[in-house]
């Protein structure tokens, strides 16, 4: 039988950011040569930079957005080193967590 | 020259960072929109997350520009008397608050405060010493110009004799392919150019990092010395900017992307004899002007008044440099124009009305629109109100037979609807003969600015069509065209535009039939724009009319055409949003949904569409035929009304420009003409508040109006979208007039009369050059004398001090326009409350006058013209 952790592993990361840095994010993906990416803008919640109230709704831009995006494990080290760089000049989160994927060919 | 490194595959790491600092180096570049769409912009909205003065800083270092008007200009201000020493003084107290505990210095026997001393040197003291100019011919400098040529030749599809190569791989590999072959280059590189641009990478990433690595630029010095590369050509800079962070997904034409920019000029670097200094830009705190000599000032002090304190007086003044002295007076002069306002806007207010006016009209928040609304009001039983001009419904349009559809809303919103205008009988054979000639008169149209744009074309076409085009040029200088006063709909048609009646057309704004699978709203979208519109302007009652009247420019070669239009509607006319809103809010689903809402609009009332022309203040109002049989009377009375407010508008407006009084509102068709009109020069204060607060008073066009009651807004839903999209629009526009007037040369556009459009995106001055961002000199100057005032923007805002602090506080942006001091805000939670001031650091205090107190000074204030400098 097979299981979930017979299929193929890869990382998935997990950006949040500012609305305005969304473009850098997505050129990084685009850069590591990343297939695709999900966007969830207008996020709402509670950090380090206090309350997010979610999407306003006459700026896109002003909100937090998460970008996500799965690439094969040996591409997601490129990747890893420029978010952590760009985040060093601007403020956000990001995660990284292996997943398994059952259609890897969309993936690289 | 330096030593040249082996090329080494980058790593997948070092790639990522590299291009991670190439777009934190571009941040500091502010985004250029291509000039078919203009949008003002803050030419250090990538330094916002610093304050104010640390980003002039910042920028003083960084573009080697003036970031405040010079201390002369201050000075006459204060000869104006639009600064006074009670200002001054106010200033000097909030820039150092330690000066109130200073004991008073005995200076020629008179006992003087530290303040007086500090402004008479502001005063007084000696003026700072210009810098020599800098030293123009460089190499660096040719290899700018050869850059922006290459710029230019990339992204210019319609006027090249042919394209550049490989340009679907980017700029850098562009420009690789045909490098070898530019003579200019070879010329400044020397010896073996060709084979020496042969040697170089492929990739621009791989060309950066070999740079870097040659030069031995650390880590931390990446940033900086990219940000040397690509503020070399800060105007193509910004166009990439914008290519990388806003261009449309789907825009066809090339996209001139950063790495590519820092690397094209980073090779040229390379290969040159003599490199930049990497650093040279990097010093935040390089002075663009060389500091007045302490002991200059001191010594200038001490000469005028007597008296000795020399080591007191020079540890005094030497707390306050160069750069704080123009901070202290630009905080003087808007504290003079604070309390001016505001003195304004503490007398009475207008007497509530409580009969049902004649008819209701939104206007754009414009500062344009408060001198319009002025004169309506006076004619008529009329109601106003400012909204933002794309009336809160962000779509794309595709007017009539259009092949492209443009987004019409703030660059803040994403589009996400696209609305078609449709023939309303698409059976109608004129229609489609119409249709038929408008796509052949265009195409024709096309064809021939393409032709005349072009390097080798002209000669062709001189030939060709000289004989028609000779006469008619020459027509038009002698005898520039007059504006029609025709508001009846049908005389603004564009000379390519087939003659004869158009066809009846209507915005198709309902999804169920939309004409294509993206187009259209759902009920529930419509419901909640209309919900949206009604709400935020606080509109309680409707009169049987009520009019949504958008804004647009009608000017003749004018490559800065869209900056005189609706900057809401993304640098278009606002006449198309007034005919969707107007569409959505008379459809009898969405008024039954809005009844659900709390929202009755009574059956008999109905809404029209109008756009107004600002160059030739006239307002023209859509859709005649449709308007119903009960409603006609009265609309024929307010075009009558209307007529007569665009004529007085144009008399007021007329004594702010040169030339002709009487042919004011011909200014637009004159194709000779620079200023067609001021646009927002002017623009000082964002009035959030019912009209009631403003309506007695007579602002010069200096104030964006947006319509707000804080009673019909509980939860503060309206106002925090008011404060985080009309008001940071507007802080972006109001920072584009300020920079464009401090520095008219690196932060605006220069002067018009130079102007040469280039890639069908924007300007350079001359022949050549870097693109030229921001307003053209004549947008804010006349000759020499100053025609916007600039001062940061004061937000005023009726509303409760909590809510307007809960909204500051939740919104991050917002915060640091407000916090860094971008903008000033006050507020008053109704009219018989005073005024509360938000400090930089969190908080309110209370407002009060500078100086003298007394109510007759409130009152003096009060009367003071709002005027500009400019004076005719």
């Amino acid at each position: 039988m097979t299981t979930w952790t017979d299929l193929p592993a890869m990382a998935k990361i997990e950006v949040v950011v500012d609305g305005d840095d969304v473009p850098a994010v997505r050129d990084l993906f685009l850069e590591a040569g990343s297939t695709g990416y999900t966007a969830l803008t207008g996020l709402s919640g509670f950090g380090h930079g206090g309350h997010h109230h979610g999407r306003l709704l006459f700026n896109d831009r002003a909100s937090l957005s998460m970008l996500i995006t799965v690439v094969p494990i040996d591409r997601a080290e490129g990747l890893i080193a420029g978010i952590r760089r760009l985040l060093e000049n601007s403020s956000g989160v990001f995660f990284v967590s292996e997943v398994h994927v059952s259609r890897p060919d969309y993936f690289t | 020259m330096t030593t040249q490194l082996a090329l080494t595959a980058l790593s997948a790491s070092d790639r990522g960072r590299l291009v991670a600092d190439v777009s934190t180096a571009g941040s500091i570049a502010a985004p250029y929109w291509p000039l078919t769409a203009f949008v003002a912009v803050n030419p250090l909205g990538g330094l916002t997350n610093l304050a104010f003065a640390d980003a002039t800083a910042a920028a003083r270092g960084w573009f080697g520009a003036r970031t405040h008007l010079p201390l002369e200009a201050y000075r006459a201000e204060h000869a104006r008397g639009t600064v006074t020493d009670a200002d001054l003084d106010r200033a000097i107290l909030r820039h150092d608050p330690s000066l109130v505990d200073r004991q008073p210095l005995d200076v020629g026997g008179i006992r003087m405060d530290p303040v007086e001393l500090v402004r008479w040197d502001l005063l007084h003291g000696p003026v700072a010493e210009p810098l020599p100019p800098r030293q123009t011919g460089t190499v660096a400098d040719a290899l700018d110009e050869i850059m922006t040529g290459w710029c230019a030749a990339f992204v210019d599809e319609a006027h090249t004799p042919w394209p550049m190569p490989d340009r679907a791989r980017g700029f850098y590999r562009s420009w690789l392919a045909v490098a070898g072959s530019d003579r200019r280059l070879a010329a400044v590189i020397g010896r073996d150019a060709r084979g020496r641009l042969a040697t170089l990478p492929d990739d621009p990433a791989e060309l950066l990092d070999l740079v870097l690595r040659t030069r031995d630029i650390s880590d931390d010095g990446r940033i900086a010395a990219l940000r040397t590369w690509i503020l070399r050509t800060p105007g193509w800079a910004g166009f990439a900017r914008w290519c990388d962070q806003w261009a449309p997904e789907d825009r066809d034409a090339m996209r001139l992307r950063m790495l590519d920019l820092a690397a094209v000029r980073a090779a040229m670097d390379h290969l040159a004899p003599e490199q930049l200094d990497l650093y040279g830009c990097a010093d935040p705190a390089a002075p663009a002007s060389a500091p007045a000599d302490l002991e200059r000032r001191v010594d200038a002090v001490i000469s005028a008044v007597g008296g000795d304190h020399r080591e007191a007086i020079a540890e005094l003044l030497g707390s306050i440099d160069d750069d704080d002295r123009v901070a202290i007076w630009l905080a003087a002069h808007e504290w003079n124009f604070r309390d001016r306002l505001l003195a304004r806007l503490t007398g009475p207010v207008a007497a509530p009305v409580t009969a049902r006016p004649d008819a209701q009209l939104v206007f754009c928040i414009d500062v344009r629109s408060e001198g319009f609304r002025r004169q309506l009001e006076a004619l008529g039983a009329y109601e106003t109100y400012g909204f933002a001009g794309f009336f809160g419904v962000p779509v794309r349009w595709r007017p009539l037979g259009s092949p492209v559809a443009q987004a019409r809303c703030p660059v803040l919103v994403s589009p996400r609807h696209e609305i078609a205008e449709v023939a309303v009988d698409p059976s109608d054979s004129e229609a489609a003969g119409y249709l038929s000639t408008c796509s052949a008169t265009a195409g024709l149209h096309d064809a021939f600015y393409a032709a005349k744009g072009g390097i080798a074309s002209p000669f062709a076409l001189a030939e060709s069509a000289g004989w028609f085009a000779g006469p008619v040029a020459a027509a038009r200088t002698l005898a520039p065209p007059r504006t029609s006063l025709d508001t009846s709909g049908t005389a603004k048609r564009p000379w390519w535009k087939p003659f004869g009646a158009a066809p009846r057309t209507a915005p198709v704004v309902d999804e169920v039939a939309g004409v294509s699978q993206h187009s259209g709203l759902s009920l529930e979208e419509r419901t909640l724009f209309a919900e949206a519109i009604v709400t935020t302007i606080g509109m309680a009652e409707f009169a049987p009319v009520v009019v949504l009247c958008g804004h647009g420019s009608e000017t003749t070669n004018n490559p800065h055409a869209s900056s005189l239009d609706c900057g809401a509607c993304g640098g278009a006319p606002g006449g198309a949003s007034a005919r969707i809103a107007v569409a959505i809010l008379n459809d009898v689903e969405v008024r039954a949904g809005l009844v659900d809402r709390g929202i009755t609009i009574p059956a008999d009332t109905w809404f029209v569409a109008a756009e107004h022309d600002t160059a030739a203040d006239l307002v023209t109002i859509f859709d005649r035929d449709t308007i119903p049989v009960a409603a006609r009377t009265a609309l024929d009375a307010l075009q009558h009304d209307l007529d007569v407010a665009g004529e007085r508008n144009a008399l007021d407006r007329a004594q702010r420009l040169p030339g002709n009084a009487s042919r004011v509102r011909d200014r637009g068709r004159d194709w000779a003409q620079v200023r067609p009109e001021w646009g927002l020069a002017g623009n000082g204060a964002f009035i959030i508040g019912p009209r009631s607060m403003t309506a007695e008073h007579d602002l010069r066009g200096r104030s964006f109006l947006h319509s707000y009651v804080a009673e019909r807004d509980p939860d503060g839903v309206a106002l925090e979208t008011i404060m985080t999209a009309p008001l940071v629009v507007a802080q972006w526009i109001s920072s584009q007039y300020y920079f464009s007037t401090v520095e008219p040369e690196i932060f605006g556009a220069g002067d018009k009369m130079l102007h040469n459009p280039v890639g069908g995106i924007g300007v350079v001055v001359g022949q050549s050059g870097d693109l030229a961002v921001g307003l053209p000199m004549q947008s804010v100057m006349l000759g020499e004398q100053r025609a916007h005032d600039p001062l940061r923007l004061l937000a005023v805002v009726q509303a409760p001090l909590d809510r307007i602090e809960g909204i500051i506080l939740r919104n991050s942006g917002l915060r640091q326009l407000v916090e860094g001091e971008w903008i000033h805000v006050v507020a008053r939670a109704s009219d018989n409350d005073a005024w509360s001031l938000r400090t930089p650091s969190g908080g309110w205090e209370p407002w009060h006058l500078a100086g003298d107190s007394t109510s007759d000074h409130r009152l003096s204030l009060a009367t003071t013209d709002l005027s500009t400098p400019l004076s005719i």
